[in-house]
């Protein structure tokens, strides 16, 4: 992966055919989760992280969420979607302009909070060692990876958005 | 970090809205162990147009003292606020001011 950086009003990164693929892996089940019934994933912590309660008081959180979790769900899909529209499957460059950019900021969040939900990530969790043999680390610490790589990733979009932020108003 | 939320104080003595009028509603920003210190900088720029050293201010008392406000004004203001950071992915909630 090449990180994002600032190319005149676009943001630039760089991504290999594994890295490519894992995105798009779990933009699959990012989608599964938003679109499934709500009975099903009731009680999903990811869900409920995802899409929160706005107020404390139970009866005062479900009248909100009653007005707005299906406006929530479709912007969450619509980046969604966007993401995958301009990530290529095999790798290669990806290339954003400013809107672009803000639905990869929002879906690379969502992917994080999922992943870091389903972890269990604490503020006192550190990144795993790498092991260049890529044994031993098993199917937790691959998934610690993948979060510590989508890590990158978003910080590296949150600089370069940031850069411009500046010129922009 | 992710704690409960304080319970609101509203006494079940006072009859409710016409006493409450001058209370505004705020939007409070939760810390989590998962968004990252510059992305909750640069969202709170964003969408509420702070100047960086207001936002890295607000974000650094998010992550040390575990919540912020982030904006006041009338509830349907902040159900708004609260929704725009809810896309953000940002731990957000409204209540009335205590």
């Amino acid at each position: 992966m090449k990180p994002f950086r600032r190319r005149g009003d676009a943001v630039v990164a760089r991504f290999v055919d594994a890295e490519a693929s894992i995105v798009g892996l779990l933009l699959d089940q990012l989608e599964q989760l938003l679109t499934a019934d709500a009975e099903d994933a009731g009680g999903d912590p990811v869900l409920d992280r995802l899409l929160p309660a706005g107020h404390e008081d139970l009866e005062v959180a479900a009248d909100y969420r009653e007005l707005t979790e299906s406006a929530l769900r479709e912007g969450k899909a619509d980046d969604l979607a966007l993401v995958r529209a301009t990530l290529p499957p095999q790798g290669g460059e990806v290339r954003l302009d400013a809107d672009q950019a803000r639905a990869w900021l929002r879906t690379t969040n969502d992917l994080r909070l999922a992943l870091g939900t389903r972890l269990g990530i604490s503020a006192e969790t550190e990144p795993p060692e790498i092991d260049p043999s890529g044994d031993g680390t098993g199917e937790e610490g691959s998934q610690l990876t993948v979060y510590y790589w989508l890590t990158a990733v978003q910080g590296s979009l949150v600089d370069a958005l940031a850069a411009g932020l500046g010129g922009r108003r | 970090m992710a704690g409960p939320i304080a319970p609101e104080r509203t006494p079940e003595t006072t009859t409710g809205e016409e006493f409450q009028v001058d209370r505004p509603w705020v939007t409070l920003v939760w810390d989590d162990p998962v968004n990252l210190m510059n992305y909750v900088t640069f969202v709170l720029q964003e969408l509420f147009g702070y100047d960086e050293p207001t936002a890295t201010e607000l974000m650094l008392q998010v992550h040390n003292e575990g919540k912020a406000i982030v904006s006041s004004g009338p509830r349907e203001r902040m159900e708004h606020d609260t929704n725009r950071l809810h896309a953000y992915g940002l731990w957000a909630t409204f209540q009335r001011d205590s």
